[in-house]
């Protein structure tokens, strides 16, 4: 249905932040944490409008923002981000003297770049929304403004960002040139039947996959990941491992749903992101094992969860795709916010030799913590086991046995280095004292919403499959 | 009268576009582009592309060429490159200048066929530009209003002195 309903959500938000940037010039340095609660309220109403439009398929500008379930789905899925990420940095920003009232104001501009790029199918809206992301997340990247680290990965996250947003529009010339369309299924139909301009269509679309496989951290493109992870404020890396490859997939969703079921998808982009998946699980769990710092630990573990989400683009499954999204974003805010419950005034515990004994010195932050750790790696009650499990049986069912082993063995090397992190909280003594800052009620409550979470989407998945399915039926069918 | 102003635009655009190449002072090169982009202004207005000439006048003489002059701000200027690095870079241009000329030589020879049938007048138009940027293309538009919003926020953030601090 063609209405102005479809803009509501996004508008509330570009509202919001604009609202927010108004409000920081009137109020003074103390008072800045209550920007952090306007955002979130301003969130509520956005998932509340959200909800209420379930199954009302609006479209609004010529079908280029169309607000089906499935957009819908992912909104809900980027606003519980955005909100996480608020709650855990509400006292972060303070203790670590990041505490500027623009961040309230730039995260949810990047909520809105997130919203424009799920709920369309047109490459040039697609683009612009990235690129909203996108630059908010080097503004933000770059926070910590008296620490060189944090402006070492805004400044590598700008550059390298840049080369790819160059590739990826390289790419869709290419695409919009064979197609005269910047529509995904025109483009999809053009590649399929024409015969002249096969190349010039590959090409484009290798291009375009570059793009988004830098921005969704996929290897061979992965290199920025690590430094700009570990450089970047805590809340703002865990904001990176999930926003951008929550939105990256939901295009990639779209897309290759169009593209697998075209009458002949090209074998070469199948085996290239056979290829690319392989990669990423094999270089993110390897390099993994031999990191020392926590934050790039999880950095190099969000790129093989990056590859296990391919396997299931490859897999042709979205079910076990979206679901493995729900599932990672909760065990991974989860992991980043016991990161964060360890740091004091001006001091962040990231070594692994701070975690030495924490497991009997912070009882609640260890548990907590090595639950998220054991979803990470895949064991059994916990909702990261189920996610796995959905995504390789999904794989088998296609056929794809030898990408399955090759993961499964990848996931094998992966449980070495999160139980790494809980063998030092648990069976080492203390390196050195560690002395956290423990008045932080949004941040346990968010810890404690996540553990929830992770647990009833391992147990009793039902509610969530049921809502994906109802999501998944908005894709067109041929 | 348009052949006098377009020869004397060429001349401009030759003359400055070789004194951009042969001054070895990084600021006079700079300004030496800014003259050139100028006259190409000036001969895509000849063409009657009025959109086309404004937006080379204020996008590649203004903002790009104050971007690079940025930069030349930023570097020692009476240093200039290092030797060592200077000879294999000039190697290296000669040999992307002469596939730049094989390309242009090329596609000159398959335009010379495209000159039979006149451009069409809307290419350049700003009222159609501007009546589609409007309608068909709203969403885009309003999206990148956001973008440079954001960009404006950003630049200001981090680049800002706090007191106290």
């Amino acid at each position: 249905m063609n209405s102005i309903m479809a803009a509501v959500p996004l508008l509330t938000v570009v509202v919001g932040s604009l609202f927010l940037l108004i409000l920081e010039v009137f109020l003074n340095r103390e008072n800045k944490s209550y920007l952090g609660y306007i955002s979130l309220t301003f969130l509520v109403i956005c998932g509340i409008i959200c909800t209420s439009f379930w199954n009302k398929d609006y479209s609004y500008f010529n079908g280029s923002l169309h607000l089906d379930n499935l957009s819908i789905f992912f909104y809900i899925i980027s606003l519980l981000t955005i909100g996480f990420v608020i709650l855990i940095s509400l006292k972060y920003l303070f203790l670590q003297e990041a505490n500027h009232g623009e961040f309230f104001a730039l995260i949810l501009f990047a909520l809105s770049g997130m919203m424009i790029m799920v709920s369309s199918t047109d490459l040039l809206i697609i683009f612009l929304g990235l690129e909203l992301l996108s630059i908010s997340s080097y503004i933000l990247a770059g926070f910590r403004l008296k620490d060189v680290r944090s402006s070492e990965s805004a400044i590598k996250y700008f550059l390298l960002g840049s080369f790819a947003s160059a590739f990826l529009v390289f790419g869709m010339a290419f695409l919009f040139g064979i197609s005269h369309s910047t529509s995904l299924l025109a483009i999809v139909q053009h590649l399929q039947s024409g015969t002249s301009f096969k190349l010039i269509g590959f090409m484009g679309l290798g291009l375009v996959l570059a793009g988004f496989g830098f921005k969704i951290a996929l290897a061979p493109f992965h290199m920025w990941a690590p430094d700009v992870y570990e450089g970047a404020p805590t809340p703002v890396t865990t904001f990176f491992s999930i926003g951008p490859k929550a939105a990256g997939f939901a295009v990639f969703l779209r897309f290759f749903h169009i593209y697998w079921h075209s009458l002949e998808s090209s074998q070469a982009i199948f085996w290239l992101l056979w290829v690319i998946a392989v990669l990423t699980m094999i270089i993110g769990n390897l390099a993994a094992l031999r990191q020392t710092n926590i934050k790039r630990i999880l950095a190099y573990s969000s790129i093989a969860h990056g590859g296990y989400l391919m396997v299931a683009v490859l897999a042709q499954d979205y079910t076990s795709l979206m679901f493995y999204l729900v599932v990672y974003l909760f065990m991974n805010i989860g992991a980043f916010s016991a990161v964060i419950a360890l740091s004091k005034k001006n001091k962040e515990f990231l070594e692994l030799d701070d975690y030495s004994g924490i497991g009997f010195q912070y009882p609640w932050i260890g548990a907590l913590f090595s639950v998220f750790l054991f979803s990470l790696a895949g064991f059994p009650p916990t909702g990261g086991f189920l996610a796995k499990f959905y995504v390789f049986s999904a794989a088998v069912r296609q056929g794809l046995v030898p990408l399955v082993i090759i993961s499964v063995l990848t996931c094998l090397v992966s449980v070495f280095y999160y139980l790494r992190i809980i063998v030092y909280m648990y069976m080492k003594e203390p390196f050195h004292t560690v002395d956290v800052y423990k008045e932080n009620p949004a941040l346990f409550l968010v810890m404690f919403l996540c553990v929830y979470e992770v647990f009833q989407l391992g147990i009793n998945p039902g509610s969530i499959l049921v809502l994906i399915r109802q999501a998944l039926i908005s894709l067109p069918v041929f | 009268m348009a052949q006098f102003l377009f020869f004397l635009l060429a001349l401009i655009c030759v003359i400055s576009i070789l004194g951009f190449i042969l001054s070895k002072n990084q600021i006079y090169n700079a300004l030496c582009l800014v003259v050139a982009f100028t006259a190409m202004g000036g001969l895509f207005s000849l063409l009657d592309a009025p959109f086309v000439a404004v937006v080379q006048i204020i996008i590649y003489a203004g903002a790009i060429v104050v971007l690079f002059l940025f930069v030349i701000m930023m570097i020692d200027v009476r240093k200039g490159i290092p030797p060592e690095k200077n000879r294999w870079t000039l190697y290296l241009s000669v040999g992307i200048s002469l596939v730049l000329a094989a390309e242009f030589a090329f596609s000159l020879s398959k335009a010379i066929c495209f000159l039979k049938t006149p451009a069409t007048k809307e290419i350049g138009n700003p009222t159609a530009l501007g009546h589609i940027l409007f309608t068909k293309y709203i969403y885009p538009f309003e999206i990148t209003s956001v973008l440079i919003v954001t960009a404006i926020v950003g630049a200001i953030v981090l680049a800002k002195k706090r007191e106290e601090e």
